[in-house]
């Protein structure tokens, strides 16, 4: 047909502001799809490790369970199946003790059929009943470059044994394993799992000879898991219930189905935002053109062209733009959805699910982006319907619109060149592309600014503020459980490498305030710990006393209490463990990582009517950790085959690791600050191209009166900078409220982001985009250089 | 007599200007009849343009009747004045009107590729003289020849009547007598009746039949017995 060849042409012609909304429409396709089957490849995979390992619905933590006992909850009304587990940790006994690396034990019963949380054998050989073999899992294994039939020497019940690796699994409630909640990454090189026969567990942990620490089960069809929780709560009370929670509380499901939420919502945001931004240049480019061609249009419609038929002919710029952006986007991004996937299945060590070439993947992009185009191009063309054949002929009624800017400000006007007033006047003239050009700049403005502050403030913060400001000892020396302080206090006061030891009690209490509970950890301090600072808002120290609790901003929220309120506690330190007892709250603090609540030692002793314990200790060093931390490393040394200590951590050690996780993150935030910036300089671009060929001829003209290239251009910049000065007032408390939303919808109990944003993050949004806008101009003034006046001029509109 | 076409009566023409109604047309009986050449004289404003595109279907009147053969264009809506125009009428403008961006070849096979009965592109491209500037583009084009690729246009579709607005406006004398010898030879060849409009008066006298318009009304018909040729034209 001869209109399309007008088509190819005029889309020729204008090639800039077309191929920038057909790259437009494919980034967005690519992310669309490459996300969406990612999300979907990791979601089956999930399912079919999760069925085929028979993943739990419920797990129970307790303090001792006898074997046998399980059985008995197998019985019970709503439990399908039950599996009772000792779970321990242990530390790594590694012969340069650089760094501390600690396994999860995790007991197999090598007898129960159906086993729940069983674990998937990638390779290696079956366990034998009392031999000290396990199976490890994925990450740890490779990351610490190990090979089957290796040892592990690992501290256990204060003595170094040897673990074989006899193979290595994945188990569904491992996919993503964490060492505690509050950790926001875990090195697979300093923690593993190892699945271990129950029997050989055992006989490591004397103290729990035949009995469980911990209970997995799953529900019969229709079984309501409170109603049974509440019942297992009732049965297992004298075995010291610690917590039963659902499934959607396991960290590892926990972690993964936020991940591929993430990856799901990043199938629809990017996308979304990315053809908005299509459709948008669309839509200006399209009535431009319908004005532009009005003449045209009566022509047409003269030599008896159907309106819907000449609308179809405009309507196919965008449709053509949206199927071909549409199917290469599709492609692309089908190509590279498995590659993704990959990357993910490396991070979680999930099998492998992949979704090959898929016709109907492709046509729904394709029908989303005819869908957003040709609704945006319909908008654009559709004074074509409006225009009848006579009006077509003739020129454009002047616009009866509003008085402008200028007639509102005469004085404005006497101090505006004549570019000025040109601007002022396409502003007021063009509303659709100037409120383009304003989001655009307002939306990339914001976005520099929030992922600028999220970078040098909130993150950093968040990252740092725990390991920097609030814990500033050397090394945290962590008891088996509570022990008597004071002894151990004056042992390791003495060591001479130790300026500074002081104790800490961390005990698992609940808290009540009216019908709301939290299970949290009470942090007993000395009112004069300098190990541990306990900071306001404003960074001033908070002393814990002794006869009230100090709770994070969090807690205090999620209970809804305030100073002065009163909250009920309980907790298995209890001196008589069913006993509540009331406690005041007398400050709220703020806390990133990590919810806690806090007191001072003594008080916590006396309140749970206890003597003078510790559940571990800080320590400084005198002339701090040393070279490659070597004190830490004595200290860890001198008391390997201590069955008292847990472990010895080095807080440098926590903070490299955040650094590193940080380092690893850092590319994520260039990326948000590069899309902004190619954000307002594709915007501001497209619109002085836009503006370009609109006013050709008028630009042409001042040329011909003598106006240098540069003066003529000035006219558009002006009209940009006015837009962009405006655009940046407001997009820069629209970074704040971003990054606001931001930070509430990203912290949960474990994390809390700090959302404040700084002037220089301000600063910074409003400098790259005011960069961009800059940087895109000098590109379109180059397009002025090139224009012909003669070419202008001598065509006919 | 020869038949009639089209039958115009009692044609009026109102437009709304703000508060205030302008009749551009007051009453005009008009009849056209087969392959004839009639050309519409009057000053500016007196409702030349007005009358064609009322004629031409482009546009309704406001009063009166308008029959096409047994057709009442007065009463087409818009899908049929759109099927009226695709079929039986060719327009040809003062200022040519091409799509820029579309060769001659296109631009008139752009005629032909909605009309029912087209005519041949290549034949008619031979026949305005423009067979070797075929695929060049208007801008590419003197004015005299996209006016030739502009009457091969209207001409393509094969249409009843061809209405042209001031074809010669723009016109030097040589190109505006070749632009008219055209429409002659057209309306000999291929029997089509064609309605001219001009304000210069030489021009008319080439025309079978004169109307003057004046204020929207005609304010005479001339029967033109001996009309000369275009190359006798003078302005
Ligand atoms: N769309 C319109 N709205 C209002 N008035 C109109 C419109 N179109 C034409 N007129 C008025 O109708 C009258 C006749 O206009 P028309 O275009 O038919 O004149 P014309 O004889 O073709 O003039 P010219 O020789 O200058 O082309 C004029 O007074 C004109 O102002
Ligand atoms: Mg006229």
């Amino acid at each position: 047909m001869i209109l399309w060849r007008k088509m190819m042409r005029d889309m020729w012609g204008n090639l800039g502001s077309y191929l920038a909304c057909l790259v437009l429409v494919v980034i967005g396709m690519v992310a669309f799809l490459a996300f969406a089957i990612a999300s979907n490849n990791m979601a089956v995979s999930k399912d079919i490790l999760y069925r085929e390992q028979n993943f739990a619905e419920g797990f129970a933590e307790l303090v001792a369970m006898p074997e046998h006992y399980v059985e008995r909850v197998r019985r019970m009304d709503g439990v399908a199946q039950a599996t009772g587990r000792l779970v321990r940790d242990v530390q790594v006994y590694d012969a340069e003790g650089a760094a501390s690396v600690y396994l999860r034990l995790v007991s197999l019963d090598l007898q129960e059929h159906g086993r729940l949380n069983d674990v998937l054998l990638l390779k290696g050989e079956p366990l034998a009943a009392r031999e000290l073999k396990g199976w490890l899992d994925q990450r740890f294994f490779h990351a610490n470059d190990l090979e089957l039939g290796e040892t592990i020497r690992i501290i256990a019940g204060g003595r170094v044994r040897e673990l074989v690796v006899g193979g290595v699994g994945t188990s569904p409630e491992f996919v993503y394993p964490m060492r505690t909640e509050a950790e926001i990454y875990t090195d697979p090189q300093r923690f593993g799992i190892a699945f271990v026969p129950a029997q050989a567990m055992w006989q490591l942990f004397t103290d729990y000879d035949r009995a469980f620490n911990s209970l997995v089960f799953s529900l019969e069809p229709g079984a309501d898991f409170e109603r049974v929780k509440e019942r297992l709560e009732l049965e297992l009370e004298r075995f010291g219930v610690l917590e039963i929670y659902p499934r959607v509380d396991q960290t590892s499901h926990f972690v993964l189905t936020e991940e591929i939420e993430v990856i799901n919502t990043m199938a629809t945001f990017f996308p979304v935002i990315i053809l908005m931004v299509a459709g948008f240049i669309i839509y200006i480019v399209l009535r431009r053109l319908v004005e532009q061609q009005r003449g045209q249009i009566g022509i047409l419609k003269a030599f008896g062209y159907g309106k819907r038929q000449i609308m179809f002919h405009y309507l196919s710029y965008s449709l053509a733009l949206a199927a071909v952006g549409g199917a290469l986007g599709g492609l692309i991004g089908m190509w590279l959805a498995n590659p993704l996937t990959d990357m993910l299945y490396e991070f979680f060590h999930l099998p492998p699910v992949y979704t090959g070439f898929s016709a109907s993947a492709l046509a729904t992009s394709i029908l989303i982006c005819v869908g957003v185009l040709g609704f945006a191009g319909y908008h654009g063309c559709k004074a074509v319907l409006r225009l009848t054949p006579v009006e077509a002929m003739q020129p454009p009624a002047p616009p009866v619109g509003r008085r402008n800017l200028l007639e509102k400000f005469p004085l404005l006007a006497r101090m505006l060149t004549v570019q000025g007033k040109m601007a002022l006047r396409n502003i007021s003239r063009s509303r659709s592309r100037t409120a383009f050009v304003f989001f655009g700049l307002m939306i990339s403005c914001a976005m520099v600014a929030f992922t600028w502050a999220l970078a040098t403030e909130a993150m950093p913060k968040f990252m740092f503020y725990q390991y920097e400001q609030v814990e500033t000892h050397d090394a945290k020396i962590t008891l088996d459980g509570p022990r008597r302080r004071h002894s151990i206090h004056r042992e390791l006061q003495g060591l001479p490498d130790v300026s500074l030891a002081e104790p800490m009690a961390e005990v698992p209490v609940k808290l009540s305030h009216r019908w709301r509970r939290e299970n949290v950890l009470l942090i007993g301090l000395l009112p004069q710990a300098r190990l541990y600072n306990i900071l306001d808002v404003d960074g001033r120290r908070v002393i814990p006393g002794d006869d009230g609790l100090l709770l994070s901003q969090r807690l205090a929220d999620n209970l809804a209490v305030g100073i002065g309120d009163t909250v009920e506690l309980e907790s298995l330190y209890l001196r008589d463990i069913y006993d509540k007892v009331e406690v005041d709250v007398v400050a709220i603090v703020p806390q990133y990582m990590g919810m806690n609540a806090y007191m001072g030692i003594a008080g916590l002793e006396e309140l749970l009517g206890q003597e003078a314990f510790a559940t571990s200790f800080l320590v400084e060093f005198v002339g701090g950790p040393g070279p490659e931390r070597e004190r830490v490393t004595a200290l860890r040394e001198l008391y390997r085959e201590s069955d008292l200590l847990a472990g010895v951590d080095s807080r440098l050690e926590q903070l490299d690791l955040m650094v590193e996780y940080w380092e690893e993150a850092g590319w994520i935030i260039v990326l948000y600050v590069a899309i902004g910036v190619v954000f307002s300089f594709a915007i501001i671009y497209i619109s002085s191209l836009v503006v370009l060929s609109e006013r050709q001829r008028e630009l042409a003209s001042m040329r011909v009166l003598g106006m240098s290239s540069g003066e003529v251009f000035s006219v558009i910049t002006f009209e940009q900078w006015l837009i962009g000065v405006v655009a940046v007032v407001a997009g820069a408390p629209l970074g704040r409220v971003i990054l606001g939303a931001f930070a509430q919808s990203w912290s949960t109990d474990m994390y809390t982001m700090p959302a404040e944003m700084s002037a220089q993050s301000l600063l910074a949004g409003v400098a790259i985009t005011f960069a961009a806008i800059w940087a895109s101009q000098r590109f379109a003034l180059r397009k002025i250089r090139r224009l012909s006046m003669v070419a202008v001029l001598k065509a006919r509109e | 007599m020869a038949s009639s076409i089209l039958v115009g009566t009692g044609l009026k023409k109102r437009y709304r200007m703000g508060e205030v109604d302008v009749y551009a047309l007051k009453g005009v009986d008009f009849t056209l009849y087969k392959q004839e050449l009639v050309v519409v004289l009057g000053e500016s404003g007196s409702g030349k343009t007005t009358l064609v595109n009322l004629l031409g279907g482009m546009d309704q009147a406001t009063e009166g009747e308008l029959m096409f053969g047994e057709t009442a264009i007065h009463q087409c809506d818009e899908d049929e004045l759109t099927e009226y125009r695709r079929n039986q009428v060719g327009f040809i403008f003062q200022f040519y009107n091409l799509m820029p961006n579309l060769t001659a070849r296109e631009n008139i096979s752009l005629g032909a590729q909605i009309a029912s009965d087209p005519l041949d592109v290549q034949d008619l491209l031979e026949q305005v003289g423009l067979a070797d500037r075929a695929d060049h583009f208007p801008s590419q084009l003197s004015g005299g020849e996209q006016q030739r690729v502009a009457i091969a246009r209207a001409l393509a579709k094969n249409p009843r009547l061809l209405l042209a607005d001031e074809p010669t406006g723009a016109l030097d004398l040589p190109t505006g007598r070749h632009i008219l010898a055209l429409l002659r030879r057209f309306r000999d060849e291929y029997s089509k009746a064609v309605v001219l409009i001009t304000h210069n008066t030489n021009i008319s006298q080439l025309a079978d039949r004169i109307i003057y318009l004046k204020d929207g009304r005609i304010e005479w018909v001339h029967e033109n017995d001996s009309p000369i040729a275009p190359e006798e034209v003078n302005w």
